[in-house]
């Protein structure tokens, strides 16, 4: 082989390589995922509740889910959507961690006509048995769904939204017995909708088929969401065992899991939503590898430094070919 | 989609749930002619049931002047142009042949549930009104229409029956408890029932998810967002009134509050027994005595399907086509009947307002011929009946007379107040 070609060969592994460094430790996919298995390995490090962009979850290996509208059952509506799906767990919880693209951040349902974006992970109560996934379970194979909202998130981050804050403007002389649950209906019969002192931005639901949707006894499933330059980032925390009639999790076993998404600005709410199919959800013993704490700067310094290296070695190369 | 009987047009139409009904049914009727628009039945409303925060905008009884008042703003304009948009021009009735269980005849348009089934994506045709429709709740008060295409002007000669040429009129809103309720349907989690007892539909506070489908597809606009609560509200018929079981009512069931409180003594309302399906023949209930047996209080847009059970004498001044358009084909025989009263219609209209307590059965003792005059060209007398209602557990509770007589303050009451 000629020394140029050998220099050029050398520089194209360098690059190869530095590509291939960054990919992995920057947690990238070059297609999309050749798998419908969401593997839930064993984080190596603790799953911080309350920030979805952490490090820990680039030890998680993401795969895509397809959604598509529901259109079984009126009302009708959605339309085709990829969820990022990451699953964690530390052998106590289960860390579900959901990611999509939504142009908008629709946090409000204070107004007539305002919606708020959700996204919702559904799981049957016995461990593998599922229906298809946009029934809502059925009467023998009952499903217990999390539901993340945009709003509640907002009430959290923010603090409640009332009608002060939604009408600034408006004039009202007086409210009678303001302090009364009675006269806040859904408040005074524990509808968790109502809450004005919200310590979770999910919602525990069961059902057992189409309408039976209903809120659990335990408000038991913790998360949070962010939403960056045009996409949701929402994370679901729950223990791997909450009890009877609720989803089960245990490591060395696997269930199923679907997924749907909500877009406010679409009016989108109920069966007017986003889902997929149920996909297999496994609970590994394999200790994840986020890269032990390495951060974006550190992984641009190195794929520099191999650019560096990799331009210097072809120019030292041309150099020599020039000189023979 | 199950098939269910509406008899208010007539024929099956199609329902997303099965035929189902309460042992009997919430009713009433307003009668138009006599309303003064004072809104005591709106305040009477609100100071029982939407003062709270949330609730700012909800006028569960509302008063609207028509033709252009509406609250939500045009909410039956916009609905009468979804219906003829999904069926143009065909929104018409044959009245032909009636019969009891067509009283009206045949509709044979669309309704809001059939009209859906085009795209097939919703269970009923609808919208979800704006923030600013839910503003001014009685916009365009005592605004009368004019010569059409010419506006600013009123007819000169505006006047006369038994059309005005220059004419508005109050129409009185509350929910309808409807036998096929908009709201029901469109509910995706069943969280809004109507209750086996009563028929009165009730939103579950707590089952419901404050996804407005019920908001976007009762046609009447009845059912409400409450932005507190993140929930939908609407008027519930005063239930603990009418099921007896609030204490002011010593166990009988009593009227709604904006029923009780009409001063231009327009509303009664009541409970009607329903058996296979339909109204028992229940000859002597007043409500079904005004309704199916006299037929002089109609449905408000029956075309709609949802069977509402709110009934209206229509105003007697107002072009007829506008008011077919509202209440149906039985408008002329209604107002012919209103206009000139059988003897037992002029005794039960006195029962209007004269008790709280809901009237199941009333009793006619006839009396004297009081008056005679001519009414349209004919003779009509008016004989001095006296009406006796009774309540659930047949105890008289009222008696009164068609001609009430004239009683002189005396002098020592004079300036006493
Ligand atoms: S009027 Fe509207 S809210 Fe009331 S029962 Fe009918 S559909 Fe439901
Ligand atoms: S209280 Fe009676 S008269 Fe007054 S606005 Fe209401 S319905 Fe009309």
């Amino acid at each position: 082989m000629q020394s140029t070609t050998r220099w050029t060969v050398t520089a194209i592994i360098f690059a190869a390589l530095a590509t291939a460094i960054v990919l992995t430790l920057g947690d990238m996919r070059l297609a999309s995922s050749q798998t419908v298995t969401l593997v839930a390995k064993q984080a190596d490090a603790e799953v911080p509740l309350d920030d979805p962009f952490d490090g820990v979850w680039k030890g998680a290996g993401p795969i895509e889910a397809p959604l598509s509208g529901q259109l079984v059952i009126q009302p009708k509506g959605g339309g085709d959507r990829t969820v990022t799906a990451r699953a964690l767990h530390d052998n106590d919880r289960l860390y579900v961690l959901l990611e999509w693209q939504d142009d908008t951040e629709d946090l409000l349902v204070s107004s007539q006509t305002e919606f708020t974006d959700a996204v919702a992970v559904q799981f049957p109560v016995s461990e593998g048995e599922s229906v298809p996934s946009f029934c809502m379970g059925d009467p023998t194979a009952p499903v217990n769904v999390w539901q993340w909202k945009g709003a509640w998130q907002n009430d959290i981050d923010e603090g409640y939204v009332g009608i002060d804050d939604a009408y600034p403007n408006a004039l009202v002389d007086t409210y009678p017995f303001e302090d009364e649950d009675v006269f806040y209906p859904a408040r005074s019969a524990g509808n968790i909708f109502a809450q004005t002192d919200r310590t979770t931005p999910v919602d525990n639901l069961l059902a057992g088929s189409f309408g039976t949707l209903t809120q659990a006894d335990d408000q038991i499933v913790d998360g949070s969401g962010e939403w960056r330059d045009g996409s949701w980032r929402v994370l679901f925390a729950r223990d791997l065992d909450s009890g009877e009639g609720y989803s089960r999790f245990s490591v060395n076993e696997s269930t199923n899991v679907a997924f749907a998404v909500w877009d406010g600005a679409k009016n989108e709410r109920n069966g007017i939503k986003s889902v997929s199919q149920f996909l297999t959800l496994t609970l590994s013993d394999e200790i994840a590898d986020s890269g032990g704490g390495i951060e974006v700067w550190q992984i641009a310094l190195i794929a520099i430094g191999v650019a560096a290296l990799t331009g210097a070695l072809a120019f030292r190369g041309w150099q020599r070919s020039k000189q023979q | 989609m199950a098939k269910v009987y509406n008899w208010q047009l007539g024929r099956e139409m199609d329902y997303r749930l099965e035929e189902a009904h309460p042992d009997r049914q919430f009713a009433a009727v307003f009668n138009i002619n006599r309303c003064i628009a004072c809104q005591t039945c709106t305040m009477a409303c609100k100071s029982t049931w939407t003062f709270s925060r949330g609730q700012e905008y909800m006028w569960w009884n509302n008063v609207e002047s028509k033709p252009y008042g509406g609250y939500p703003h045009h909410w039956d304009v916009k609905l009468l142009e979804m219906l003829e948009k999904a069926n143009p021009g065909g929104q018409k009735w044959d009245s032909s042949q009636r019969g009891d269980r067509s009283p009206y005849g045949t509709y044979n348009g669309q309704t809001i549930f059939e009209a859906a089934a085009a795209t097939g994506d919703e269970n009923a045709i609808g919208y979800l009104p704006t923030e600013e429709e839910w503003t001014g709740p009685n916009l365009y008060e005592d605004t009368p229409k004019g010569p059409a295409g010419v506006p600013g002007v009123y007819h000169t000669d505006g006047a006369q029956l038994p059309e005005h040429n220059t004419w508005f009129f109050y129409l009185q809103r509350i929910c309808n408890h409807c036998t096929y309720p908009g709201c029901v349907s469109a509910c995706p989690r069943n969280a809004i029932y109507k209750r086996p007892e009563d028929g009165i539909v009730l939103i579950d506070q707590e089952r419901c998810r404050g996804y407005r489908k019920c908001v976007e597809q009762c046609p009447y606009k009845k059912a409400m967002y409450r932005p507190t609560t993140r929930v939908s509200e609407k008027c519930v018929g005063c239930y603990p009134r009418v099921e007896g079981s609030d204490p002011l009512t010593n166990g009988v069931p009593m009227e709604t509050r904006c029923v009780a409180t009409c001063v231009g003594k327009i509303r009664l309302q009541g409970l009607v027994k329903i058996e296979n399906g339909d109204w028992a023949e229940d000859r002597f209930n007043p409500l079904y005595y005004l309704i199916r047996q006299e037929r002089v209080a109609l449905p408000l847009y029956p075309q709609f399907g949802t069977e509402p059970n709110i009934y209206y004498i229509p105003p007697r001044w107002v072009p007829r086509p506008y008011l077919r358009q509202m209440f149906g084909p039985g408008v002329d025989d209604a107002i012919e009947r209103y206009t000139n009263p059988s003897r037992e219609l002029l005794a039960v209209l006195q029962l209007f307002r004269t008790t709280q307590t809901i009237i199941f059965r009333y009793e006619i003792e006839d009396g004297e011929l009081v008056s005679e005059t001519e009414i349209n060209g004919r003779t009509w007398q008016m004989y001095n009946d006296t009406i006796i209602g009774f309540d659930r557990d047949d105890n008289e509770v009222v008696r009164v007379s068609v001609d009430e007589g004239i009683i002189e303050r005396g002098q020592q009451y004079q300036n006493s107040i």
